[in-house]
């Protein structure tokens, strides 16, 4: 572990001199223009600078590659984040937020102290309290709970650090999630992956430095926002990879070119953009000649990694992959393959967790253990998996919904619901962390004895934001973007670290 | 001689500087607070002691505050005596736990020796440039000892612009470059003007001569091309999106308000009207059709349909929205800070906000599905029977009642919307916007007005016959007010039933009654209820039909539709309260409309509405409409605003880097253009400074890289609607057909997927796969993916700039999307001359480029058609694949569609140089 640090501080250390020196040898480049060393991962501009630089002496690597890595202010713990968002919020009552009591209030009303000022998406009047729908059982080195509609989980509940008393101040699924993503319960913030890239870039120059891969068969609520670049230049926004389809919008060369045809192609465009180059002499050309090459090199990486049907068999059985198929367990394989080729950022929307009762799907008990059976392998392999390459410590996975469930069951329309289910609740629900920088096999916070309310360890949205900054090297009050006169942070003017599960 | 002018310069230059620095250390030089003062505050002090810190209880953005005794009792500046200003101590104080500013570093000694002097010589308090326009601002004169003597002054001053330009330029000893080349300069201009190259006449004209470049702008400005090019950007700024927003983001019909811009473009609709109209074309007198789609403007924010979600809270955001975005748009300036503080730097306070928010907050639209109100468009036939309504109306009643009924027809309003249904009983509000009762269901409308009618109007779908209705006053054991008797209708239905006459706010109970249903089962669902005064001449005859003809329009269907904004009547004006922090969920206290008082004055004779706040914006006395308009359109043109900061002229924007020339043409604008957009782009793109090549060298991107002393003709990277255009356009392919429905060319599947919502992409057949990007339908989720990743938004909030990036993933779209693949075709095709390669490039090449092809250019292009050639005729089978588009696919043309799809990746096609 201590290698570790001391290996992401060198790096940090030979990428700052890096920087230096290269600058010079673009500028060198740039005026006497001779041929570009254009495979060179580049290093560039300092991303906490005024973003409408007045005085610009000479233009930076990042005016030529905008995903070129800079080293983060302060030692990173991590090198990318796989965040895992369970779209709909899933039920932290049925699934690690052990509440004994709660059975013995099943079928009672909830106590009208908990309604008071409290609005809920559908829930109306007065609710009838609903006991855990899965049977929970002390698992690992740590005896921590977690249910029986995760039986795979138990194998890496030692890795992970719960959050249990997660809050949030949005109970409806788009702003929700918008909040979980962006800080702001309004469109037009960036996403956490869209700062990370901004703040850091990506190190393979031949895919995206941010992806985003979605299964359930929809795209979460809120749209492509929560993966959007706000403010921030759209290159920093994420890419969604695709199961079916071109992996990459436009990846694939029209039928009937050939690779070589292709390379022959640019290498006429950029022959001809040095000699506009020479007579205009704007550095975004060099930009363009620069993005035509990764472009070019793209078109490789990315089908490649996005192909799974070269994994060993042993892996795909541990993952419950099914090649051709969307499936958040082809995601989960995707997911590790992006990380161990240098993706920064991949973010993961698992569609169909919105558990109201009022379809079977969406039921509490038959539903809900059926979504959780598709996320429960695939998450434990992809721990696992990332484990046996040496991957977790230098790789966060951040595990949760846009908000949880209450511990109603829910009555919509004053009506019995066909099926159990629970309505949307943001005062406490669980999330958890696991890998580099984090603690091992804890739990944080505590909720009150029917799950309702957060009573010890409360954490914020802003506070997982600020967390995750920190362990990819950022201060999150120093890290903003200025932006029409303000200084715009991804956590606002509040969040604090969770410092509980730090390692 | 010429070098012998530049030594004379350099010594003069030198001299001034001298005396520049000599009195601005002259102990007695008066400082200024607005130029010299101000930007230390906000720079080193306004973070901790402005509008959201106020430490140790003292604070720079305001004079008031910055004078007013802190918590130590004592003010901190006392105006004379810097030596006795805690201030001033603070900032020299050596214990670093003392020193201003806290673990910052220390001031320098210029800076503390401004601070003393401002405040020895009386600590006057100033005014903000932004916030004040001049009267008058001279134009430099150019005399022949200061000017320039090189070759080309003669070419490059054009026009007034070009001495403000030019006197910068020699200040800074930098040349102008020449003017471009007439084939470089016709294609700017156009793309400029109209979004598109220049047509094949409209250059040789110009190229030969026959046509000045005056005649050729002129030209230009009146082509329809114009107004759509222009109103991509307008859109920009209205968030002018086909969908809803958020979780569903259904479709939302509202494109005449586009084509309302496009129009409004091109007859050159002055500003101040153009403004008027947008904000609050629904309160002037008689409202014109075109004025009501005008209004639209503040009907493009979004609209949650999520179940679940509270519509008065997405009202809320909508109306902050509308303050935030009329302030982004109109002033530059970012006052949704203000919405939860005051203003960090500017000088705004927390409640002006509110007092803003005041003026917006009186619509009737409440963020229900329906999107209410929304404007009809009758067919002719159909307006007959609304004329005759409003024939009998004029006839027999008053002005006031044909507006009653006028507005009424026109977008069905004032109604209550049932989602302020309350205590409802058997039954629920469904999600949908309605309230669905079941067999003895009842809920109330608290304090409705009746207006005195002796009808109700209902708005519902009824799952039943024989549902018998009762409206009382007050409760369940109130007097009924009327009792009818419903029936089955499938679809939503406006029916006319009496009731008892009653002239006062009052809660109406409403309950329903049917013992055919089952139990729970939902027998209707009311959408809205409404009271208007009585249709005049009851006593008449022909009263009857007309009332029947009336009811007859309630229910026309609309295919068309556009959301307008429609005040409020008296009886449900709504109060504004502050919100403490920012939160609606708590309201404090309640304001009147105004506007903020460091800004323009407002004038009495305004009505306190929206009216009145527009007549505000556009008043001269108003600095920074017209500052940001011509900012934003010198941006447009040269990818660069006289202040850099387009987003915000304020205390912390860039400081212009031709101030003189920012007040001259916004002067000129309001006052002798009288706010013709058209006259303003004219003269910017008639100056010499426009006109100038964009060649450079390294050196001078080093020197100015972003341009700012204008030394070069500006070179920007087209937008994403125009780089599609321009390929369509070159290729031929492009359709010239204007406005309606937004379109949707071929892009990938499965790219549109959102939850809750079955609206697919249906792929636009014939000409309409070929339209101008303005008329590409853009689902605010997921928007046309090329667009966005040419930096497009998705339209959910305004969108003040683009910011340009240059990645991997567009190089992607210009070789592989399928629709420059089509164009590139379609170009080789267009300029493919019979047995001579060379000359088929060529012509390729410059029809897309406007140039003629170098020797080394047709080399390189050359090689990859050989090479492409000997590819396809090796292998037919991929010939045929990649020519799909053609019936005899040949190799040699593949190969030219493989040089031709090069042109269009080639950064002088994809720039506007």
């Amino acid at each position: 572990m201590e290698d570790h640090i001391q290996r992401l501080i060198q790096e940090k250390i030979v990428r700052e001199t890096q920087a230096k020196t290269r600058r010079h040898f673009i500028k060198s480049c740039a005026q006497g223009m001779g041929g570009l060393a254009l495979s060179s991962i580049f290093m560039g501009c300092d991303p906490l600078a005024k973003p409408m630089a007045k005085k610009t002496v000479a233009f930076s690597e990042r005016d030529l590659n905008p995903l070129a890595t800079l080293a983060p202010p302060f030692a990173p713990k991590v090198k990318s984040v796989i965040y895992l968002h369970m779209a709909g919020a899933p039920s932290q009552l049925e699934m690690f937020d052990y509440k004994p009591q709660l059975q013995k209030y099943h079928g009672q009303d909830c106590p009208q102290s908990l309604l008071e000022g409290k609005k809920f998406a559908f829930i109306k009047g007065t609710p009838k309290l609903m006991g855990p729908q899965a049977e929970f059982k002390q698992e690992g080195q740590s005896g921590n709970w977690v249910s029986n509609f995760m039986p795979h989980f138990k194998k890496v509940v030692d890795e992970v650090a719960f959050l249990k008393a997660v809050h949030t101040d949005q109970f409806n699924h788009g702003p929700a999630q918008l909040f979980m993503h962006t800080g702001s319960a309004r469109l037009g913030r960036p996403s956490i992956g869209a700062w990370a890239t901004y703040g850091l870039g990506s190190p393979n120059q031949n895919l995206p430095g941010f992806v985003v891969l979605t299964s359930g068969g929809n795209t979460p609520d809120a749209g492509k926002s929560v993966w959007g670049s706000g403010f921030l230049p759209s290159v920093y926004q994420g890419v969604q990879c695709r199961s079916k389809g071109d992996p990459v919008l436009y990846i694939e060369d029209p039928d009937g070119m050939t690779r070589d045809l292709k390379k022959s192609t640019i290498d006429a465009i950029n022959k001809i953009n040095k000699e506009e180059y020479a007579k205009y002499a704007d550095p975004e050309i060099l930009a363009r000649i620069n993005q035509y090459e990764m472009a070019y090199r793209m078109q490789i990486a990315v089908p490649e990694v996005m192909n799974i049907n070269n994994e060993p068999e042993n892996i795909k059985q541990m993952y419950g992959v099914e090649p051709g198929k969307e499936s958040f367990a082809n995601n989960c394989l995707l997911a590790r393959k992006l990380v161990e080729d240098g993706v920064r950022f991949v973010q993961l929307f698992d569609w169909g967790w919105d558990t109201h009762g009022n379809i079977r799907e969406g039921s509490i008990d038959l539903g809900l253990r059926n979504k959780c059976g598709e996320i429960d392998r695939p998450i434990a392999a992809l721990i696992l998996d990332l484990k046996q390459r040496g991957l977790l410590d230098e790789t966060l996975i951040v595990w949760g919904g846009e908000f949880g469930r209450t511990p109603m069951q829910e009555n919509r329309g004053n009506k019995k619901m066909a099926y159990k289910g629970r309505d949307h609740h943001g005062d406490a629900f669980t999330m958890w962390m696991a890998g580099g920088g984090i603690k091992k096999g804890v739990s944080h916070g505590k909720t009150d004895d029917i799950g309702f309310s957060g009573i010890e360890g409360q954490v914020s949205v802003h506070d997982i934001h600020a967390t995750i900054l920190h362990l990819l090297g950022f201060d999150h009050e120093q890290f903003t973007y200025e932006f029409q006169g303000r200084h715009f942070r991804l956590t606002d003017v509040e969040g604090e670290l969770i410092k509980e599960i730090l390692a | 001689m010429k070098r012998k002018i530049y030594i004379g310069i350099c010594i003069g230059m030198a001299l001034m500087a001298i005396a520049l620095l000599w009195n601005s250390f002259k102990p007695n030089e008066k400082v200024d607070f607005s130029t010299q003062i101000k930007p230390i505050l906000n720079n080193r002090c306004i973070t901790c002691h402005g509008g959201v810190k106020k430490n140790g209880g003292f604070s720079l953005l305001f004079e008031k505050e910055a004078f007013a005794a802190t918590e130590s009792g004592k003010p901190a500046i006392i105006p004379g005596d810097a030596s006795g200003s805690e201030f001033i101590k603070r900032l020299k104080e050596e214990d670093p736990e003392l020193r201003m500013p806290y673990e910052k570093p220390k001031l320098s000694d210029e800076e503390i020796d401004l601070l003393t002097r401002w405040i020895d010589q009386g600590a006057e308090w100033g005014q903000h440039w932004a916030y004040s326009l001049p009267e008058k601002v001279d134009v430099p004169t150019l005399t022949n000892e200061a000017g320039f003597t090189f070759e080309e002054s003669s070419d490059f001053l054009q026009n007034n612009i070009d001495n403000f330009i030019l006197t910068r330029l020699e200040s800074e000893q930098v040349e102008p470059n020449p003017a471009a080349e007439k084939n470089i300069i016709a294609r700017r201009l156009a793309l400029d003007l109209t979004g598109l190259p220049p047509s094949t006449e409209l250059l040789k004209a110009f190229e030969s001569g026959a046509l000045s470049y005056e005649a050729l702008t002129d030209t230009l400005l009146a082509q329809k091309s114009y107004g759509e090019k222009w109103a991509t950007w307008w859109l920009d700024l209205a968030r002018y999106a086909d969908s809803k927003g958020y979780e569903k983001d259904m479709g939302r019909s509202i494109w005449k308000y586009r084509d309302w811009v496009i129009d409004a473009f091109n007859r050159d609709l002055p500003y101040d009207q153009f403004t008027l109209e947008q904000l609050a074309g629904d309160l002037l007198a008689n409202p014109s059709t075109d004025q009501l789609i005008a209004t639209a403007f503040h009907r493009n924010t979004m609209n949650n349909d999520e179940g679940g979600t509270d519509d008065e809270e997405y009202r809320v955001a909508t109306v902050i929205d509308r303050v935030n975005t009329t302030f982004e748009v109109w002033q530059s300036t970012t006052i949704g800070c203000v919405q939860c503080h005051g203003h960090p730097y500017d000088p705004f306070k927390h409640e002006e906000y509110y007092k803003l928010m005041a003026f917006f907050n009186n619509t009737r639209d409440e963020d229900t599905p329906s999107e209410g109100p929304v404007l009809k468009f009758y067919t002719p036939e159909q307006q007959k029977d609304v004329d005759k309504v409003l024939n009998w109306i004029t006839e027999n009643g008053t002005i006031k009642q044909h507006k009653t009924y006028k507005d009424f027809m026109q977008f069905t309003e004032p109604v209550y919307k049932s989602h302020i249904f309350q205590e409802i009983t058997n039954g629920s509000y469904d999600d949908h916007a309605s309230v669905v009762l079941w067999d003895d269901g009842n809920c109330i409308l608290k304090n409705g007005y009746t207006n005195n009618s002796g009808y109700v109007y209902l708005n519902y779908r009824s799952h039943y016959d024989g549902t018998r209705m009762t409206i009382r006053e007050g409760d369940a054991n109130g007097p009924i007010l009327g009792q009818f008797t419903i029936n089955k209708a499938k679809n939503n239905t406006t029916s006319q039933f009496p009731i008892k006459k009653i002239d006062r706010k009052t809660n109406l109970y409403i309950e329903t009654q049917n013992n055919a249903a089952a139990k729970e089962a939902n027998i209707i669902n009311i959408y809205w209820i409404a009271f208007l005064e009585d249709m005049p001449g009851q006593d008449k005859p022909g009263w009857s039909a007309v009332n029947k003809t009336f009811l007859k329009t309630l229910n026309t269907n609309m295919a068309v539709t556009v959301p307008i904004l429609a005040e409020n009547p008296s009886y449900m004006q709504r109060a504004t309260q502050v919100f403490d922090r920012g939160s609606w969920l708590s309201q404090t206290d309640t304001v009147q409309p105004s506007t903020p008082e460091s800004l323009s004055k407002w004038n009495t004779e305004w009505p306190k509405d929206r009216l009145g706040f527009s007549k505000w914006i556009v008043d001269k006395e108003n600095p920074l409409t017209a500052r940001t308009l011509v900012n934003r359109i010198w941006h447009q043109i040269y990818g660069r605003g006289l202040v850099p900061t387009i987003e915000d002229i304020g205390s912390q924007s860039d400081a212009p880097s031709h101030p003189a020339l920012l007040d001259w043409l916004s002067l000129r604008l309001m006052n002798e253009h009288n706010w013709s957009m058209k006259a303003l782009i004219k003269e910017i793109v008639l100056s010499g400074t426009y006109r100038q090549s964009s060649k450079s060298t390294p050196e001078m991107y080093q020197r100015d890289p972003n341009n700012e002393l204008y030394a070069r003709g500006p070179r920007v990277r087209l937008g994403a609607e125009a780089i599609r255009d321009q390929a369509l356009a070159v290729s031929g392919l492009l359709s010239d057909k204007m406005y309606g429905p937004g379109v949707m060319p071929p892009q990938p599947d499965g790219v549109w997927q959102t939850v809750y919502n079955g609206a697919q992409w249906e792929e636009s057949k014939g000409e309409d796969r070929y339209r101008r990007g303005v008329y590409t339908y853009l689902k605010r989720t997921s928007p046309y993916p090329s667009f966005l990743t040419f930096d497009a938004g998705s339209r959910e909030v305004c969108t003040i700039r683009r910011i340009v990036t240059n990645t991997p993933l567009q190089a992607l779209v210009t070789l592989n999307d399928p629709v420059y693949l089509e164009a590139s075709y379609t170009l080789a095709k267009n300029t493919k001359v019979a047995d001579d390669v060379d000359e088929s490039i060529a012509q390729s090449y410059k029809r897309a480029t406007y140039t003629d092809i170098s020797p080394n250019k047709l080399e390189a292009l050359k090689a990859l058609y050989e090479e492409s050639l000997s590819e396809f005729r090796e292998n037919e089978e991929a010939n045929v694949l990649f020519l799909h588009f053609d019936d005899k696919p040949t190799p040699e043309l593949s190969a030219l569609t493989v040089v031709a799809n090069a042109i269009m990746n080639l950064d002088e096609f994809l720039t506007k140089a």
